[in-house]
């Protein structure tokens, strides 16, 4: 259906939630209570890798509170899960691997009669040599995290383009960086929480809770209890905040509130407080990433060697996909001749990473965007001109040789309307001139820390201002990670109002919203008209995961798809009561159906809805939405590993205190083309949030592992930004025409995030002259080039 | 976890002595303090079995701006003191600390007394109420005593009131005439932060010279202090950009002194005499 003008697609749309999350009405899962529930209270040993002897209960055996113990030996189908390689165990029996691992559940009415008695239980362990350096992960020395897959190897992805050798020797120059970035939490509001319980007669299961992805946790689930997926009907509550994170432990917590529920045949729920949920949640990946590249005196990048160790933790969780959009992108939008990436992922005893915003991409961009301005400063050009000289266009192909096309390739666009927008060359230009580079004082070999009389600064020399961008380009959806499809449920009723419902979840992003929207545009109807249905896997087909920002793409592909069947049947039958020719074209707009032609025949939506009614017209619709094929060749990692793309360019503006190390974020101008915009707010609200955490991850972010034990637990030591952190933040869409998506809508979500971190760090580098090499680029980072951190894990507070 | 300690609320500060008098009682009032560290089962508060909410009680409530000099009382929130229509000419260093305390929340429930009783390093108030030379009032059933600030706290998380004893006023002297001062506090971020280092200044010169000098700092010294060997050393002193540099320096070393090489020294100390620094050339 090709339009011209929309009605309401593009707009502002307050979010159908807005009211309810603002005034704090939305019930979320721990909001939600049955009667005779049980609480599940979790026992851990505070050990990071050892072989469990014995779990001795006798001092809590036989105590009323508690209605039961559940273990491994409770759970009738599969004992271990994940979402990739089955390597997590529901409760562990054999080994601790990590200290966030659980041993069993204790289950009473009183959660904090548990958590009290929990306490009482003791153990006998053998503890094993702990393994907290990724690069030694691959020794041989190295003990196994999990002795059964004989190697700590989780997963290597090889890419092979050209002849990087002879790309070197043909280039001018050879420049060779390390960069490292650090674990992350993805730090939602609301904390992990579940609740299941059996339906009358054994007849199933029904699990609630702030759950990302209800079709994994089904899937996951069914093996635990070996039922088969109907029996498992999962639903999710409104959501506190997911960014990746409510996926693989929240299918464990689901799994054990089932064996739970299914052990006492009472309803069992689970809640995590916030240091519970930082310990057993997983992170994204620290990464450590070392680049060579080539380049000419012109500019252009000849050949890129690049070998990438990610931290993967205890377990494999997401790491096989998280690091194949790495080696995809790890080279950034550029054209470059001779590639050879290594991308590995190894198991330590540090808490898991997996899935967060981002997913892979974070990292390499922080890497490769500082190394673009490294080689700029090198050949004294400026940070747009050598993307200029490297950037992907139309026709170009990428590292893994996959030609861009059918779509707009918008990379130079956008970072000329970033350009333009943010002034850069001259706020740029002005700054190197305003910014002595010789008067960095060095205090990182600084011994006494006693300041000589030439390391004082003075007042007017503290403050700098910096002006830097990064840019990208990002794979929409799943590409070759897996099976790409979703399906939208549309019912309307006589009256005109519309039921709603898609497979993919709504996780705090807008995507009711969004798909609302879709529905009134194709229908001509009031987005007011829709009643958009709670998420019930029962109701729904399996629609893959609500990651990878490809809701919009792909659920708004099959929204549309069901709206525009039901459409189809409408017209069918005013063509057929308006007695007027087939081909007859109508435009459906302000809940009023036209004929186009020269009679003014018109009929309002309601009437026509009626009408079809009473002629017995089917008015329900399964949409559905399939992915174009990709391919990917895991030995050379070369195909078209995503069948279309978003590009993006952040420009950040900061003050630095030279003094302190303190990075002031005064304004980020964020221009993307995620395709068509459908709802204008949604966007904006996107780049908001994006931008905020890509700057919490530049500059404060960090989860510490001393011995696989996390140092930050609550947010009095993890620091996310607060509102008076961030600057202001200016979002600007660039529209690119697709093919795919609802009228070429793609995706958005991560794309805001992933950029933010380099570009500050360039802006650091145009404000101070230095590089800095290791996120996040906090205060010690700054004044001493290192991370210092406490000697041990007692917060004052505490004592 | 403990057991959850029973709550009383004192309308009057005799009542409220009468319910702190016991062993077990600790005073309740903003709780931005004690209420975490119960939840976090803080050994400092594990015997509380009872908690006495003091934050009715009228007497606790009031700030009386004098020419003698000011009293705040114990129960005095930053948010009242930051709107308070005098304290800020009167004590700037004060409320420019209170300003910057936790966030607007966090300030609208704590209290000045709340700020320095459980004596934490970090305490933001503490500082610029040490150069203002801050005398607490004591009241227990029995007698009522008067002791500076500095004097009150011990060490970490230790303070001179007895068991029964409550905080119930500061006074603070009039504020020394003539002088310059400022405070400052770098925290990790701008809002919410704990900080890292905390400054007060007070500073007054005369024919470019030092007349009268008062520096306490917090965060960087296991509690808030004074550095009076510091402040008597250089009254009287020739102002030079060098002198302001040793100044500094020697705030350093006292620091290292008494605190000795921590895993945070490598960034604070020099940021700390780079501070320190910057203040006495902006107040000179």
């Amino acid at each position: 259906m090709p339009k011209k003008s929309f009605n309401i697609i593009g707009k502002p749309v307050i979010r159908e939630d807005g009211y309810e999350k603002v005034t704090g009405s939305s019930p979320f899962a721990d909001d939600i209570n049955f009667p005779g529930q049980l609480y599940g209270v979790m026992i851990r040993l505070p050990l990071a890798h050892a072989e469990i002897k014995k779990i001795d209960y006798s001092a809590i055996r036989g105590n009323k509170l508690i209605k039961a113990i559940c273990d491994t030996s409770d759970i009738p189908g599969s004992r271990k899960i994940g979402v990739v390689r089955w390597d997590q165990p529901v409760f562990c029996s054999e080994k601790i691997v990590t200290p966030g691992d659980v041993v069993a559940m204790l289950l009473g009415e009183s959660e904090q009669e548990l958590h009290t008695l929990k306490t009482r239980i003791k153990f006998s362990a053998r503890k094993l040599p702990v393994l907290t350096d990724p690069s030694q992960a691959l020794a041989s020395t190295a003990p196994l995290i999990h002795p059964e897959l004989k190697s700590n190897l989780i997963v290597h992805h090889p890419l092979r383009k050209g002849n990087v050798e002879k790309g070197f020797a043909n280039s001018d120059f050879i420049l060779e960086q390390t960069y490292t970035t650090s674990a992350v939490e993805h730090a939602y509001l609301e904390t992990e929480t579940v609740v299941a319980r059996l339906f009358p007669g054994r007849r199933g299961i029904h699990i609630i809770g702030s759950i990302q992805n209800p079709f994994t946790t089904r899937r996951l689930v069914a093996a635990v209890l070996d039922w088969p997926l109907t029996k498992v009907q999962v639903e999710q509550a409104t959501l506190g905040g997911s960014f990746g994170g409510k996926d693989d432990l929240m299918n464990i917590l689901a799994a054990r509130a089932a064996i739970g529920a299914l052990k006492t045949a009472k309803p069992v729920k689970i809640r995590y407080h916030r240091e519970e949920s930082i310990l057993e949640s997983y992170k994204r990946h620290p990464y450590r990433m070392h680049y060579k590249v080539g380049y000419n005196k012109d500019g252009r990048i000849i050949a890129m060697k690049i070998d990438i160790l990610a931290d993967g933790g205890a377990y494999a969780s997401m790491s096989p996909f998280v690091t194949w959009r790495t080696v995809v992108q790890a080279t950034g939008p550029y054209d470059i001749e001779h590639v050879w990436t290594d991308v590995r992922a190894v198991y330590t005893n540090n808490p898991y990473t997996g899935a967060m915003r981002g997913f892979g991409s974070p990292q390499p961009i922080f890497a490769q965007e500082s190394l673009m301005d490294e080689i700029a400063v090198r050949l004294n050009i400026s940070p747009p001109e050598i993307r200029r000289i490297n950037a992907l266009r139309s026709g170009s192909v990428t590292a893994t040789s996959q030609k861009l096309k059918e779509h707009d390739v918008n990379l130079i666009p956008v970072l000329q309307e970033a350009l333009k927008k943010s002034s850069f060359i001259k706020k740029w230009q002005k700054n190197l001139k305003d910014n002595p580079v010789q008067d960095w004082i060095d205090l990182s070999h600084t011994k006494t820390g006693i300041l000589h009389p030439d390391q004082f600064r003075e007042r007017k020399e503290v403050y700098r201002k910096g002006i830097g961008l990064a840019l990208s380009l990002r794979g929409c959806s799943l590409g070759a990670e897996g099976i790409d499809a979703a399906a939208a449920y549309l019912s309307v009723q006589p009256d005109g109002s519309v039921y709603l419902m898609c497979g993919l979840a709504e996780n705090g992003q807008g995507l009711r919203t969004t798909f609302s929207l879709i529905v009134a545009e194709v229908l001509g109807i009031d987005p007011d008209q829709i009643y958009y249905l709670d998420y019930q896997t029962r109701s729904i087909p399996d629609s893959g995961p609500t990651v990878a920002s490809r809701s919009t793409l792909m659920g708004g592909g099959a929204v549309k798809n069901a709206a525009e069947q039901v459409r189809e049947r409408l017209e069918n039958q005013l063509r057929k009561y308006w007695r007027i020719p087939k081909n007859t074209q109508f435009h459906f707009r302000k809940n009023k159906i036209r004929a186009r032609g020269s009679k003014p025949l018109k009929i309002s939506f309601s009437d026509l809805c009626q009408l079809a009614y009473s002629q017995g017209i089917n008015l329900a619709a399964l949409g559905w939405y399939p992915g174009p094929q990709v391919h990917w060749d895991e030995a050379t990692g070369q195909g078209p590993a995503y069948f279309t793309y978003v590009y993006g360019c952040q420009v950040a503006e900061i003050t630095l205190n030279m003094t302190t190390g303190e990075v002031y974020l005064d304004r980020v101008t964020a221009v993307h083309d995620p395709g068509k915009v459908i709802n204008l707010l949604g966007a904006q609200g996107q780049v908001y949030g994006g931008v905020t955490q890509g700057a919490g991850y530049g500059l404060w972010e960090q989860i510490n592992a001393m011995e696989g034990q996390i140092m930050e637990l609550n947010f009095d030591q993890y620091l996310i930004p607060t509102s008076k952190d961030i600057g202001e933040i200016i979002p600007v869409f660039l529209e690119g025409r697709d093919k795919y998506g609802p009228w070429g809508a793609k995706s958005l979500g991560e794309p805001t995030l992933e950029l933010t971190a380099p570009a500050i760090a360039n802006a650091i580098r145009n404000a101070s002259g230095q590089r800095f090499f290791n996120l996040p680029l906090n205060l010690e980072e700054l004044i001493l080039r290192r991370k210092l951190r406490p000697e041990d894990l007692t917060r004052g507070s505490e004592r | 976890m403990n057991t959850t300690p029973e709550i009383m609320i004192a309308f009057n500060l005799d009542r409220a002595l009468k319910l702190l008098s016991g062993e077990k009682s600790a005073p309740l009032a903003g709780g931005t303090d004690l209420v975490p560290g119960i939840h976090q089962q803080a050994k400092r508060f594990a015997a509380i079995e009872r908690l006495v909410d003091i934050t009715r009680i009228p007497e606790l409530k009031q700030v009386n701006v004098k020419n003698s000099g000011t009293t705040i009382g114990a129960g005095v929130t930053f948010s009242e003191i930051l709107t308070h229509p005098r304290l800020g000419s009167e004590y700037p260093l004060l409320t420019k600390a209170a300003a910057t305390i936790g966030s607007v929340q966090i300030r609208n429930r704590a209290t000045i007394a709340g700020n320095f009783v459980n004596n934490a390093p970090c305490a933001d108030s503490v500082p610029p109420l040490l150069v203002y030379d801050a005398i607490v009032r004591i009241c227990s059933l029995k007698k009522s005593r008067e002791i500076p600030l500095q004097e009150f706290l011990l060490k970490p998380y230790k303070t001179q009131l007895q068991t029964g004893e409550l905080v119930t006023e500061i006074f603070l002297p009039p504020p020394p005439q003539n002088f310059g001062g400022d405070f400052y506090k770098l925290g990790r971020r701008r809002g919410v932060a704990i900080s890292r280092i905390t400054l007060a200044l007070l500073l007054q010169t005369e024919k470019k010279k030092i007349s009268g000098l008062r520096i306490a700092a917090g965060a960087v010294t296991p509690i808030g202090r004074r550095f009076y060997d510091i402040e008597h050393q250089y009254v009287g002193t020739e102002i030079s950009a060098a002198g302001l540099k040793f100044l500094a320096v020697n705030v350093g070393k006292a620091i290292l002194e008494e605190t000795g090489w921590r895993w945070s020294s490598p960034y604070k100390l020099p940021v700390t005499q780079q501070i320190v620094y910057q203040i006495l050339c902006k107040l000179t």
